[in-house]
């Protein structure tokens, strides 16, 4: 199997070349275009547990679709957002995904749900996180550009700007500055990433552009 | 001249060593990263972090008074500025601005600059951002009556909905005002409808035409013009938003 | 003519360079900026053609303008800056004689040789593949200027291609397309997120575009200030 990222950072999108053996999962409703020769098949996300979470707390789809071929053929991956999407080979590592984050993954990823913690809820990235873990690619999106960061000691993040992290990293939250300036400065809340590890951030927050669409409509 | 330049902040010599920056994510989803040396600053508009170091510390404030604060608001950016100082060494932070689009980095050294409303996003200290009423032709197509105004020596960096493009205007520019992002206050403007070919064809343009009223820049200077404007967005969004509740 | 287009794929504009006595025809309110030297005549027909009322009437109701400008350039080297109203990309289709059936609101400019003219695709299609009722049959030879939400990818059909709902911008009349379920049973179809997917059928060339705009206002939607009803 064979994938390209195209149109990075703000109309990403997945072109993968599959051969008979393939197989490749991935949120439902991702599919934007496939030759004829592609199979598709709608199945539970993970276990039920997971599809549930997956569901009720994070707005995500209760199933995923499952793609093969029998010859060859090829297949346009794409998210609701525009913005970036990147890919990771995990070789039996684990990274946690905020939500809405997974686009697609290799059959060696197993996906579960994880706790997240109140931090992770305050900090407007919900209560749950999504686990990715097993060996494979595994692929997610971002709304904007994704920026790679290694963070060693402490970063401060604000809400809505996480879009993934290695489990090394462990997340609080804090106040942006004082009890004024974390009132006047619209920062208000942030999210204390802290350890060593790498994070993946996303250069505009959706809730970003709903404050800006607010400040202009009626 | 030196003194004049020196006397407005303390940390004057820091600002115009100039800050270290990188914009990432051109042209759509651009956010501009500030590296700071130890004690140095850099100001922003509400909201505008998206990460930063801890060893920087964040204080919200006015700048400039009360009737340069009240320019602000008119020219649509907020009463409120975000000072960001490296406090506990150099430290780097990421600003980002609420709308899709692009940011611009521009060099003032004494002169100005007139910016479309809610265009600010950041500058360095010896920079001064406010309103500045423009009279009848200040009228951008609804986009207001007062544009801003920045001036001063530092770095100014403003933003866009869409990409930015640059125009070296020599021999006259027309771009229609709903695009205009800055421009330099060397080049003089004025406002127009739209004129057509066949006479009566100008109220026929300005009415159905959509191309309404156009900005025509003379003289020498540059003009920073945006690829897209938000209406069209606003419009496209509205049958998602949810309905209000009828009372009763 | 020349044109160049830059800020792709999601801010992309058209800069297009014309000569003294050259035109092009665009969409209502696509100019952002341009030389002085560039008169604008707006109405409801291309060109070349008679239509007039009905064919702006037509346009209408494939999602476009009811009127069109035309620019002409009255000096040498004029420049005009040309978008869509949405984020999205910009694609040129050369015309040799043969047509393009482009999705409503997908058109921005043409040659004004190029007829335009709305096209029935189909009720059923229509409800189902997300699109308009009315499509813009572009016909004749010269260029096209194709927009989208979303970046513009091009697939030469050969055969059979599957496009989900809400991603097609253009294809060549020499493809059919007709409404298909995605999975092999209906209702995996309908689990998947999918449902029902546009098949194309024959030899030709095909625009899709990256993203689907319901998507994504579904997404964000519901994070906005509520409106009266």
């Amino acid at each position: 199997m064979e994938a390209e990222i195209r149109n990075k950072p703000s109309f990403a999108n997945v072109l993968v070349r599959m051969r008979a053996g393939d197989g490749l999962v991935a949120e439902a409703d991702a599919m934007a275009s496939m030759s004829s020769s592609i199979e598709m098949k709608a199945r539970m996300a993970g276990g039920f547990f997971t599809s549930l979470v997956r569901r009720v707390f994070g707005k995500e789809s209760f199933f995923v679709n499952e793609f093969a071929t029998q010859s060859q053929g090829e297949l346009v991956l794409t998210q609701p957002v525009p913005g970036d999407i990147t890919s990771v080979a995990l070789n039996g590592s684990t990274l946690f995904l905020q939500q809405g984050a997974f686009l697609a993954c290799e059959p060696g990823v197993q996906l579960g749900v994880g706790w997240a913690g109140v931090a992770s809820l305050v900090g407007g990235e919900g209560l749950f996180r999504l686990k990715a873990s097993g060996s494979g690619t595994l692929w997610f999106g971002a709304y904007g550009g994704i920026i790679e960061k290694e963070v060693d000691g402490e970063l401060i993040v604000d809400s809505g700007h996480l879009v993934a992290y290695e489990p090394t990293l462990s997340l609080s939250m804090g106040l942006a500055g004082g009890l004024f300036s974390s009132f006047f400065s619209g920062e208000g809340l942030i999210t204390r990433v802290r350890g060593r590890g790498k994070v993946y951030l996303q250069s505009r927050a959706l809730a970003g552009l709903a404050a800006w669409t607010n400040s202009n409509i009626y | 001249m030196e003194q004049a330049t020196a006397n407005i902040v303390p940390s004057a010599a820091l600002a115009q060593a100039g800050l270290r920056f990188d914009i990432q994510h051109r042209p759509d989803f651009a956010i501009l990263g500030v590296k700071l040396a130890p004690g140095q600053k850099v100001l922003a508009e509400p909201s505008a972090m998206a990460t930063m170091d801890p060893t920087i510390e964040l204080k919200a404030g006015t700048r400039g008074g009360f009737g340069k604060s009240l320019g602000r608001l008119l020219g649509g950016e907020s009463f409120i500025v975000n000072t960001f100082t490296a406090k506990a060494g150099a430290g780097e932070v990421l600003l980002a601005p609420g709308a899709p689009g692009d940011v611009v980095h521009y060099r003032l050294s004494g002169n100005s600059l007139m910016l479309q409303r809610g265009s600010f996003l950041a500058h360095s200290d010896g920079v001064d951002v406010t309103g500045k009423w423009q009279g009848a032709r200040g009228f951008f197509s609804g986009e207001g009556l007062v544009l801003l105004k920045a001036e001063g020596s530092g770095d100014l960096f403003f933003n866009s909905y869409g990409a930015i493009l640059e125009i070296d205007v020599t021999q006259g520019f027309v771009v229609d005002t709903g695009y205009v992002v800055a421009f330099e206050d060397t080049l003089q403007y004025n406002v127009t409808i739209m004129p057509g070919l066949r006479p009566g064809s100008k109220v026929k343009s300005f009415l159905f035409g959509g191309e309404g009223l156009v900005c025509r820049f003379s003289g020498r200077g540059k003009v920073w013009i945006q690829t897209r404007t938000a209406a069209p967005f606003l419009r496209w969004v509205h049958p998602f938003r949810p309905v209000q509740k009828q009372n009763g | 003519m020349q044109t160049e287009i830059t800020c792709r794929p999601a801010s992309s504009v058209a800069r297009i360079t014309l000569q003294a006595g050259q035109s092009i025809t665009c969409e209502v309110g696509a100019m952002i900026a341009m030389s002085p030297e560039l008169s604008v005549e707006t109405s409801s027909h291309t060109k070349g053609s008679s239509g007039g009322f009905v064919s702006g009437l037509k346009r209408m109701f494939a999602g476009e303008n009811f009127f069109l400008n035309h620019f002409t350039a009255n000096a040498a080297d004029q420049v005009l800056i040309l978008g869509p109203g949405l984020m999205g990309d910009i694609v040129s289709h050369r015309l040799n004689g043969g047509s393009l059936i482009v999705q409503g609101s997908s058109w921005l400019a043409s040659d004004p040789d190029i007829e335009l003219d709305a096209t029935f695709q189909g009720l059923g299609k229509a409800l189902f593949s997300g699109e308009s009722v009315f499509w813009v049959r572009c016909t004749g030879t010269g260029d096209v200027l194709l927009s989208s939400f979303g970046a513009i990818y091009e697939v030469e059909v050969n055969g059979q291609y599957v496009v989900d709902t809400g991603h097609i911008v253009a294809f060549e009349d020499s493809l059919q397309f007709e409404m298909g379920k995605a999975s092999s049973s209906l209702v995996g179809s309908f689990l998947g997120g999918e449902g029902l997917v546009c098949k194309f059928n024959g030899r030709g060339k095909l625009y899709c575009q990256s993203h689907n705009p319901p998507s994504f206002g579904k997404l964000l939607g519901p994070m906005l200030k509520p409106r009266s009803a």
